[in-house]
Order: C-alpha cells, then sequence, then structure tokens
C-alpha cells in the first residue's frame, strides 16, 4: 500500500519535436520497497504511456536500465528510491552517448568498439570440438571478475576521459579484453593487446577511476586497464628484445 | 553512426566539480604541472649562482615575500596530493602479489608512505643535519 508520494523528475527528448531535452515531473505513489524502475514503470503505466526508457531482467543482469539518478550513474532496477529520494528523484541519460529519445541513448559506438577487442575465445585451432576444454578452478578464478561486466554502460557515463575523447576505447571493452586475455583457452592476447596498445586504446586512460566505482558488478575495469598496460608494455619489449618469442 | 535526430551529447564546462572523486582527479593533475613548476623554479635557482652572491641572496629573498610564501603552500599542497594520491593508486595500477590474493592498496600504500617519510627525512639529515 502506499503511504507517501515521490516526486520523479524525468529528463525528456522527443526528437519528433526538435527541441533541446527538459524535465518533466511526475508525482507518483511511494512504497518503501520501491525501486527507480518501479517508479518509471509507473510512470509508464499509470501517468504517461509516451515515457520510453530501457530495462528487461528487473535484477541487474541484463545491464539495460542505466540512469542518472540524482546525479550518479546506477541501474535504476538496483537502486532503492529510499537510498536517493532527497525531496526529488532526478533521473537523466546516461552521459557521453547521443541522445534517441528520453532515456533511451544510442549504444553504437560502444558495440563498435567491443568488437574491435574480439570478445570471444579466439583459437589457431580448435580441434576436435567433440571434446571439453576443461579448465581448473583457478584458472576460471583468473578472469571471473571481469566475466561479470554485464555491459551496462554506467562505466563510460562516468568516464570523463571517454566524454572528452570518443575515439578512447574505453573502461567495459577493456576489461572484457583482459577476461579473455586470461582465459587459458584463448590464444588471442597477440591481436587483443595490438588494438589496445595505441594513444586511443589503454593509453588514454588517465586513471580517473570514476568507472570501477559506479560498476555495479565489482568488475573493477579502471584496474584491469592498468593491467593491460602493463601487458602491452611487456608485449612490447618482448618484440624488440626478443623478435622471434612466442606471443603470449 | 549518428541517427537523424539523435541528441547529441556535450560535456558541459566545470563536469570535474560534478563530484568529489572527479575533483580529486582534477587536482592530482594539476599537482603533476605544479610539480614541473617547481622544477622550473629550482632550475631558476640553479641559474642565480652564476650571476652572484647578490643575485642568489635577492632570488631567496623574493621567495620569503608573504605572497610569495602563500603561493608556496598552495604548490606545496598541491604536490603533497599529487604524490598522496599516486601513492593510493600504486596498489591498484600494478597489484603486487606474494601469495593467492595480491596486496590490499592500503598497505602499498602504507608502505610507500613509510619508504617517501624515510627518503625525505635523509635527504632533510643531509640538508640541515651537517654531513
Amino acid at each position: 500500500m502506499a503511504d507517501a508520494e515521490v516526486v520523479f523528475r524525468v529528463k525528456r527528448y522527443r526528437p519528433e519535436s526538435g527541441a533541446r531535452p527538459a524535465f518533466q515531473e511526475y508525482r507518483i505513489p511511494y512504497r518503501h520497497d520501491m525501486v527507480v524502475l518501479d517508479g518509471l514503470n509507473y510512470i509508464k503505466d499509470h501517468v504517461d504511456p509516451t515515457l520510453t526508457f530501457r530495462w528487461s531482467c528487473r535484477m541487474g543482469i541484463c545491464g539495460s536500465c542505466g540512469a542518472y539518478v540524482n546525479g550518479q550513474p546506477r541501474l535504476t532496477c538496483g537502486t532503492y528510491i529510499r537510498d536517493v529520494h532527497k525531496g526529488a528523484v532526478t533521473i537523466e541519460p546516461l552521459s557521453n552517448f547521443p541522445i534517441l529519445k528520453d532515456l533511451v541513448v544510442d549504444f553504437d559506438d560502444f558495440l563498435n568498439k567491443l568488437a574491435s577487442v574480439k570478445p570471444y575465445i579466439v583459437r589457431k585451432d580448435w580441434g576436435d570440438l567433440s571434446k571439453e576444454y576443461t579448465q581448473y578452478p583457478e584458472e576460471v578464478e583468473a578472469y571471473r571478475q571481469q566475466s561479470l561486466c554485464i555491459n551496462c554502460m554506467l562505466c563510460y557515463a562516468a568516464c570523463p576521459v571517454f566524454g572528452q575523447s570518443h575515439e578512447f576505447v574505453g573502461p567495459a571493452a577493456s576489461a572484457l579484453a583482459l577476461r579473455y586475455i586470461r582465459d587459458s583457452r584463448d590464444e588471442g592476447a597477440d591481436a587483443r593487446l595490438a588494438q589496445l596498445n595505441t594513444k586511443t586504446g589503454v593509453w588514454e586512460c588517465t586513471f580517473v577511476g570514476e568507472c570501477s566505482v559506479v560498476c555495479p558488478k565489482d568488475v573493477d575495469p579502471a584496474a584491469a586497464i592498468q593491467t593491460l598496460k602493463f601487458l602491452a608494455t611487456m608485449r612490447h619489449m618482448r618484440r624488440l628484445l626478443m623478435p622471434g618469442a612466442a606471443s603470449r | 553512426m549518428m541517427r537523424g535526430r539523435e541528441y547529441p551529447w556535450k560535456r558541459r564546462p566545470g563536469w570535474w566539480l560534478r563530484n568529489r572523486r572527479y575533483l580529486a582527479f582534477q587536482l592530482r593533475e594539476l599537482g603533476g604541472v605544479i610539480c614541473a613548476v617547481y622544477g622550473l623554479i629550482l632550475l631558476d635557482l640553479l641559474a642565480q649562482l652564476p650571476v652572484g652572491a647578490s643575485a642568489y641572496t635577492a632570488f631567496l629573498n623574493l621567495w620569503r615575500t608573504p605572497p610569495m610564501w602563500y603561493l608556496n603552500l598552495v604548490l606545496f599542497a598541491l604536490v603533497l596530493w599529487h604524490a598522496i594520491s599516486w601513492f593510493m593508486l600504486i596498489g591498484k595500477a600494478q597489484p603486487i602479489q606474494f601469495t593467492r590474493r595480491p596486496l590490499p592498496w592500503k598497505v602499498v600504500f602504507g608502505v610507500n608512505v613509510l619508504l617517501w617519510l624515510g627518503v625525505s627525512g635523509a635527504v632533510v639529515y643531509l640538508i640541515f643535519g651537517g654531513i
């Protein structure tokens, strides 16, 4: 049962109108156990069906409901209103991306960057595919943290370097590159490090660290990028000093 | 590819005031520039030496005036923040691992601060201790 009301200030952009994005206020019933996504869905279902936002799983797995909530990039499904409610809940689309409509932004740029780091297992020879490629628990542990990334884009929204230079490969793509580099079944480390060892690759990162602060899955992309810098340097030195040595 | 009616994103001026971590980062970067400024000041000090004792004394007297004293305090605070904030990042940037788990960043920070204090103490002793 609703025992109070809460004000939602939602930034809206209607591409058909040609007007700049502007805030619209909604007053909705509030319960202690509501998350921000519940409020948005209430508006959509009962107040204004034209409000547009992405969501799917409602449990922090799909990574599609990210938005700025009271000035912080967050998953709206994992943010309780009671934790951010200071008079009003202000919701804006994720920064650093062009807005398609209301809270929906265009992620195409990220998807291209993600594809560039080959986010899948690369092997020169797959051998007998009827057999499993088994791993020891410690081999899984080596990449487990990075494998938790759900591509929610909160890290890109929080990254001022990406905001300045959209050429930067960015936090999530780098973390996922490291995830596959650390996978004992993978043989694509050399190609990925070559892709990332550039000005617009990992070296663009100035270690602000905000990507790791906002990550809802504790992937720690900032640390992943620093590790990639180290691996890229080692690869470079190895190629310089031992041109004939193995790439990995 | 940019679609026709997308609203392009533009970074706002003053973005680094949006939260205290952005501000801390900007001050850290500014501290790096200030380190270079300190280097130039020291080079200028060295440049006064061949000119003569009066030029050297005039230089020192200039840096002892109240405005320069306060400027020095601000510059020193920024250099201090630059050093401390990088010590805080070392354990995260390059985790040091002796066992299954890397050392916590706070331990690496503490060791760096202790080494720093030790080296600084040695330098102070060399200058004022009379070796």
